[in-house]
């Protein structure tokens, strides 16, 4: 096609994407991120809308949300941001960092647990938000606890919308 | 503190901005449509750089400039100069999706941090708010609110609340005055979690509440990491510093008190957990016995509470009184700098 050859061989302004790291990525979340995760398989908004519509996966969103603090002043007004996720899915907050205290690491295993039903085959499709590390390192992390069947959707919730699949509000996994 | 920006804020912001994410929404043109090939033969090379501008912007910044995409749609038009680009429409709808979502946000927390109350849009003048359209720092963004009423108005002012709406605490500041206020104005700095409206509403002596807004770019101010100076700021608790500028003949002081001012949303390396909120919750300063104005804060004011106020400097001394999360209580007293 007369397009396709006239195309550059390379997009004029955008950065590779980076390399992927031996380990968990521990600052500066919200950067671009690989094009591959070993051991997942990387889904385009397409493909995960496939999935999504054919049923039987699992969609984990792993936004971070922190914690209203303990010890805030009687009478503050608080307000966790609504959060408009894929339909279906669950929500683990904060299983994305790089590095996890041991309660949030209890969290994820209980609440991949949960979903999966034990089966560490279940397919799971982990995102967050576009140029987003955390589902990068939660998808690596559920690999490393023994699920073989991950996938990551880097676009995430970002690139749900835009093609403009439907989003509902989700609260996270108590 | 070496890195403290200034106080005084460059570009005055009362409108909100139209929010313009770095990453911009792409659709891709289809291709496919019958009767398109032929325009899109025509214009091939233009397409072809497009097309181009099209995957770059997918993991880059928007760009003005860029030559424009045909816009789909059965009108048929072709590319060229002046018409809508496709990505200019999507960021469109993006931004109202956005703009929706943040009113939202305000008819979301108006209730509760005024309620039941009537809110007016400030008369010309009477409320002002500068704040940068973009942050360098979202853990300090400089805001400047400026209250004033004109001289026939025999009313003052009782207090101005700042609110950041898009901080899990929204209300950063409540301001009250002692009585008789009728021009004051008041710089800070503030943390901002992400894009959002920040507004003051100014509360005058019969009631009436009067709001201005202006919008930030900024994100990750309240779980920013604390600075290296934190563990300065902890050894110094509570110090304070007050220093009148009317030597430089301008009526405003300052005062800062050293404090964490941790948000509780930090996260803390070493634990992977949260540092506790640990924050300055009230700061009276008077001159003489009369208050200049007292503050019930939260966690979205900054590392190192930093206040710049109008001031007229006498013999009379000022006494900053300022209180923590912890009920620790600091104050101390500092000569007036004038006569």
């Amino acid at each position: 096609m007369l397009l396709f050859a006239l195309l550059p061989a390379r997009p004029a302004a955008a950065g590779e994407p980076p390399p992927e790291p031996a380990d968990y990525r521990q600052d500066a979340y919200r950067a671009p991120t690989p094009a591959t995760l070993a051991g997942a398989r990387v889904l385009a908004v397409d493909a995960a809308a496939a999935i999504w519509r054919a049923g039987g996966a699992f969609f984990i969103d792993v936004l971070p949300r922190p914690p209203r603090p303990a010890n805030l002043p009687a009478g503050t007004v608080w307000r966790d941001p609504p959060h408009a996720s894929i339909p279906g899915a669950v929500w683990l907050a904060n299983v994305g960092f790089g590095a996890l205290s041991a309660d949030t690491e209890a969290y994820f295993r209980a609440g991949l647990a949960e979903v999966s039903r034990g089966d560490v085959n279940a397919p799971l499709v982990i995102f967050c938000q576009r140029e987003c590390w955390m589902s990068w390192n939660a998808a690596k992390r559920a690999l490393a606890y023994g699920y073989r069947n991950v996938s990551w959707f880097p676009d995430g919730t970002d690139g749900w919308a835009q093609a403009g699949l439907p989003l509902a509000p989700l609260e996270p996994r108590p | 503190m070496t890195r403290t920006p200034p106080l005084r804020t460059p570009a005055l912001r009362t409108t909100p901005r139209r929010a313009t994410r770095p990453k911009a929404p792409v659709r891709r043109a289809p291709l496919s449509m019958p009767g398109a090939g032929l325009a899109l033969a025509a214009t091939a090379l233009g397409l072809a750089v497009a097309l181009a501008a099209l995957v770059g912007v997918g993991e880059g910044r928007a760009q003005a400039g860029r030559a424009p995409v045909p816009a789909s749609g059965a009108s048929g038009e072709t590319a060229g100069g002046g018409q809508a680009t496709q990505r200019e429409i999507t960021e469109r709808e993006a931004t109202e999706r956005e703009a929706t979502e943040r009113e939202a946000t305000w008819a979301a927390i108006r209730p509760d941090l005024f309620p039941g109350k009537a809110i007016a849009e400030a008369a010309d003048g009477l409320v002002t708010l500068s704040a940068p359209g973009r942050a360098e720092d979202a853990a300090i963004v400089p805001i400047t609110i400026a209250l004033g009423l004109p001289a026939d108005d025999p009313r003052s002012f009782r207090s101005v609340t700042l609110v950041v709406d898009e901080n899990p605490a929204p209300m950063a500041g409540r301001f009250t005055f002692g009585p008789g206020q009728r021009d004051f104005t008041l710089s800070l700095r503030v943390r901002v979690n992400s894009y959002s409206f920040v507004r003051a509403v100014a509360e005058t002596s019969d009631g009436a509440l009067h709001m201005t807004k202006a919008f930030v770019k900024a994100a990750g101010g309240c779980s920013a990491p604390a600075t290296k100076d934190t563990a300065e700021s902890i050894t110094h608790l509570g110090d304070m510093r007050f220093r009148s500028f009317a030597g430089s003949g301008r009526a405003e002081a300052q005062v800062q008190i050293r404090h964490p001012n941790f948000s509780g949303l930090q996260m803390d390396e070493a634990t992977r957990g949260y540092t506790p909120a640990w924050f300055v919750r009230e700061v009276e300063v008077r001159q003489g016995d009369r208050l200049l104005f007292a503050m019930e804060g939260g966690i979205s004011v900054s590392e190192d509470p930093t206040f710049r106020f109008s001031y007229r400097a006498s013999a009379e001394p000022v006494a900053v009184r300022a209180e923590d999360t912890e009920n620790k209580v600091f104050s101390k007293t500092f000569p007036g700098g004038g006569s």
